[in-house]
């Protein structure tokens, strides 16, 4: 594990982030890694406007009903090889609104999810840790290839 | 118009609106070491002079229109709408919550859009919340529910009509 | 001459900062908007469904995640609406640390604005240097309350950690800090030319509109309205401290209600607080933090209360009101959480009327909801779709101001 983390990127993880029900809490903190304190963008990761340039799906909140299938759009929009994060106990359990009657569930009853970043809200060290797990992933996917 | 203390409040709806005030009360609290006070109008009307109760209100100070919530009490339903007057003075401000029962036999109540156009997302969300019609709404549409949410079903309504059967089973 | 076209404009509905995002839909000719609908609702959890399932101290934690940037106005206002409706006395000294905690929320929320807005119009070097300069005080809060975010320290009848004499310096040295630096945003905001640009009579909300719509906050506010609940109400401690209603001529001397005056009253705002603040701690009462300690006993206790309370609190965003029934039993029977932008949505109507596609971003995010999020834009132009993307349609606010700036 550790020698692994020690090669070099072969590329730089394009990151979409999509809200699917989130409090906001999380949210903050994925902008606060990006901004000056904690600068995710040192290890080449990036936010990108549009799933289809992004190698990592990092998604926020419980599912709610309404965006359910905008999940699955957003999805399978993405190139191959692909990794899904879910930031928060929300979306990786349901968290405080498991029972709501507008909530489907946790994401992975959804997408297949790859990482999760557990907390409310997790910190952007744990944030760009769950990151950096997926990048492990993706070099083992594209290895594959 | 002169500034009206929470008593003289009170006798003001009683004057313009006589036996129609089915209950009043005024709630006085006070908060950290100076024990300045705060205070709340509660307002019970007739459903039949809800429209007018605003109106007068109006007559005191142009309200601010917080929001409406709504309480399902078995036969009837209880409708609150929160307001505040004399906002924009240090310390002067008082709640004045107009409340109104609607019989579930006849859940119709009329907008108030015309009066406060601020109240319409409050409006849109008793008529899916709580299944009232308001009568004379601007906009008849949903706004927090999915539009394929089950028709008939209420969320804030504690009788069969309540969102009992699409809640998830956390254990399945 | 054939018929003018219109073209439709649907942006949204992923959208972060509210408890609803929203999804925007623009009549739109050529450049101006003549038409704005929004449908809202993407994240509707269904919140007050499950607090009438909890008790009141389990509502807490709920109430915290209604919105992850203004997690200590709900709890708040949730508290002095349960406090109300069942009679408690909340001792002085809980009553100052309340407001010591809502105001750096207010600190941190309004340079988080910042950043935002000035993203929003492509300056994204103001967004890092002010994100940069919140990062201070999310240090003081997780100093005080042990969490960054959702600082878990209301609780009814009270606070759950105190403030002790040996805080203070560290408390002191974060003001300073804000003191020393907050002239750098400022003097951006203020002077900078591409910034005037972009702000200055964009966005218009008049006076009566904004009375008219119930619109809260510094929304309001910059439109000339006093309305303040910390001014208005002697709420927690702030009926015993030295507070006024900021309004933007207290610093440019005339009310316009654009875009311009909406960030003058937030900087103004972060100023303020940072004297609450320090009202607070000059004045701190010695004393208990908490009403009843044992959790076990208030609950007892509050499952035997009948009646009703109405708690207000002032939020970053504006007015917070939380409506509580208690009608004997372990959950409340009603629960009502008004969050500042539900009220916000409907001024936006008048604001983006007549504005161009381009000012959308910025507009949109004057009233605080963050539009940093917004997902995707479609363009109907007859039967083609052009797909906009957020990065579209950001690239078209930045290359605005890039116009201007020439």
């Amino acid at each position: 594990m550790k020698k692994q983390q020690l090669e070099t990127l072969k590329k730089s993880l394009w990151v979409f982030h999509m809200n699917t029900g989130s409090c906001n809490g999380c949210d903050i903190e994925i902008v606060a890694a990006l901004t000056p304190r904690y600068d995710i963008e040192r290890f080449g990761m990036m936010l990108v406007g549009t799933p289809r340039h992004a190698d990592v799906l990092l998604i926020t909140g419980p599912l709610i009903k309404k965006m359910e299938d905008k999940v699955k759009r957003v999805y399978e929009q993405m190139p191959e090889p692909k990794v899904v994060i879910v930031v928060g106990n929300c979306g990786s359990t349901g968290g405080v609104f498991h029972e709501s009657y507008s909530v489907a569930g946790p994401i992975d009853k959804v997408i297949p999810v790859d990482v999760y970043v557990p907390g409310c809200p997790p910190r952007p060290e744990a944030i760009i840790n769950g990151v950096a797990k997926a990048w492990l992933k993706l070099e083992r996917l594209e290895g594959k290839k | 118009m002169k500034r009206l203390t929470p008593e003289e409040i009170v006798e003001y709806f009683n004057d313009k609106l006589k036996e129609n005030i089915k209950d009043t009360k005024i709630e006085r609290k006070t908060a950290g070491k100076k024990k300045n006070e705060f205070c709340t109008v509660w307002l019970k009307v007739d459903k039949s002079v809800f429209k007018d109760a605003v109106r007068e209100l109006c007559g005191i100070d142009f309200p601010h229109f917080a929001v409406a919530s709504g309480s399902d009490m078995g036969d009837y339903i209880e409708l609150m709408y929160h307001f505040s007057v004399y906002y924009g003075e240090r310390l002067k401000e008082i709640s004045i919550t107009i409340s109104v029962d609607l019989p579930k036999t006849d859940l119709r109540i009329d907008s108030i859009c015309d009066i406060i156009p601020g109240a319409l997302i409050s409006e849109r969300e008793i008529q899916e919340m709580l299944g009232i019609k308001v009568e004379g709404i601007p906009d008849n549409r949903r706004i927090f529910l999915p539009e394929d949410f089950p028709e008939g079903v209420y969320p804030w309504r504690k009788d069969e009509k309540g969102p009992q059967n699409l809640v998830r089973d956390m254990y399945e | 001459m054939s018929k003018k076209t219109t073209y439709t404009l649907p942006i949204g509905p992923i959208h972060p900062a509210l408890k609803e995002p929203v999804a925007f839909e623009f009549e739109t000719d050529g450049e101006r908007i003549i038409n704005v609908d929004f449908h809202v609702g993407h994240v509707h959890r269904g919140i007050e469904w499950i607090g009438m399932h909890r008790n009141p101290v389990q509502i807490l934690y709920i109430a915290e995640r209604i919105c992850g940037i203004c997690n200590i106005c709900h709890p708040i206002a949730f508290c002095r609406a349960v406090e109300n409706a069942a009679g408690i006395e909340v001792p002085e000294r809980a009553d100052y640390i309340r407001v010591i905690m809502a105001e750096l929320e207010r600190i941190h929320s309004h340079i988080l604005w910042a950043g935002v807005a000035a993203h929003e119009i492509g300056f994204d070097t103001v967004l890092h240097l002010s994100w940069a300069m919140r990062e201070k005080v999310l240090d003081l809060i997780e100093y005080l309350t042990g969490n960054r975010i959702t600082k878990a320290i209301m609780a009814v009848g009270g606070v759950r950690r105190d403030i002790t004499e040996n805080q203070y310096p560290t408390i002191n040295n974060a003001l300073n800090y804000y003191k020393e630096n907050l002239d750098t945003i400022k003097s951006v905001f203020l002077d900078d030319k591409s910034i005037q640009m972009r702000a200055k009579n964009c966005g218009i909300l008049t006076k009566e509109d904004a009375l008219k719509l119930c619109a809260v906050g510094p929304t309001t506010r910059a439109s000339g309205v006093k309305k303040d609940v910390r001014v208005d109400q002697a709420y927690c401690a702030y009926g015993d401290l030295n507070i006024d209603y900021m309004t933007p001529d207290l610093l440019t001397g005339e009310v316009n209600g654009d875009v311009y005056d909406r960030i003058v009253v937030r900087l103004l705002e972060v100023e303020q607080s940072i004297d609450l603040i320090e009202q607070c701690i000059d004045m701190l009462p010695a004393g208990d933090i908490m009403a009843e300690p044992k959790i076990p006993k208030l609950l007892a206790m509050l499952k035997k209360v009948e009646g009703d309370g109405i708690g207000r609190a002032e939020a970053p965003r504006g007015e917070v009101i939380h409506y509580v029934k208690l009608k004997a039993g372990d959950a409340p029977f009603t629960w009502k959480v008004r969050a500042p932008t539900y009220n916000n949505l409907l001024p936006w109507v008048p604001m983006l009327l007549g504005e161009e596609v381009a000012d959308i971003p910025i507009v949109a995010a004057s009233t605080d909801p963050c539009l940093s999020c917004t997902n995707r834009a479609i363009v109907i132009k007859g039967n083609k779709r052009e797909v906009l993307d957020n990065e579209a349609l950001h690239r078209m606010s930045v290359e605005k101001t890039r116009r201007l700036a020439l």
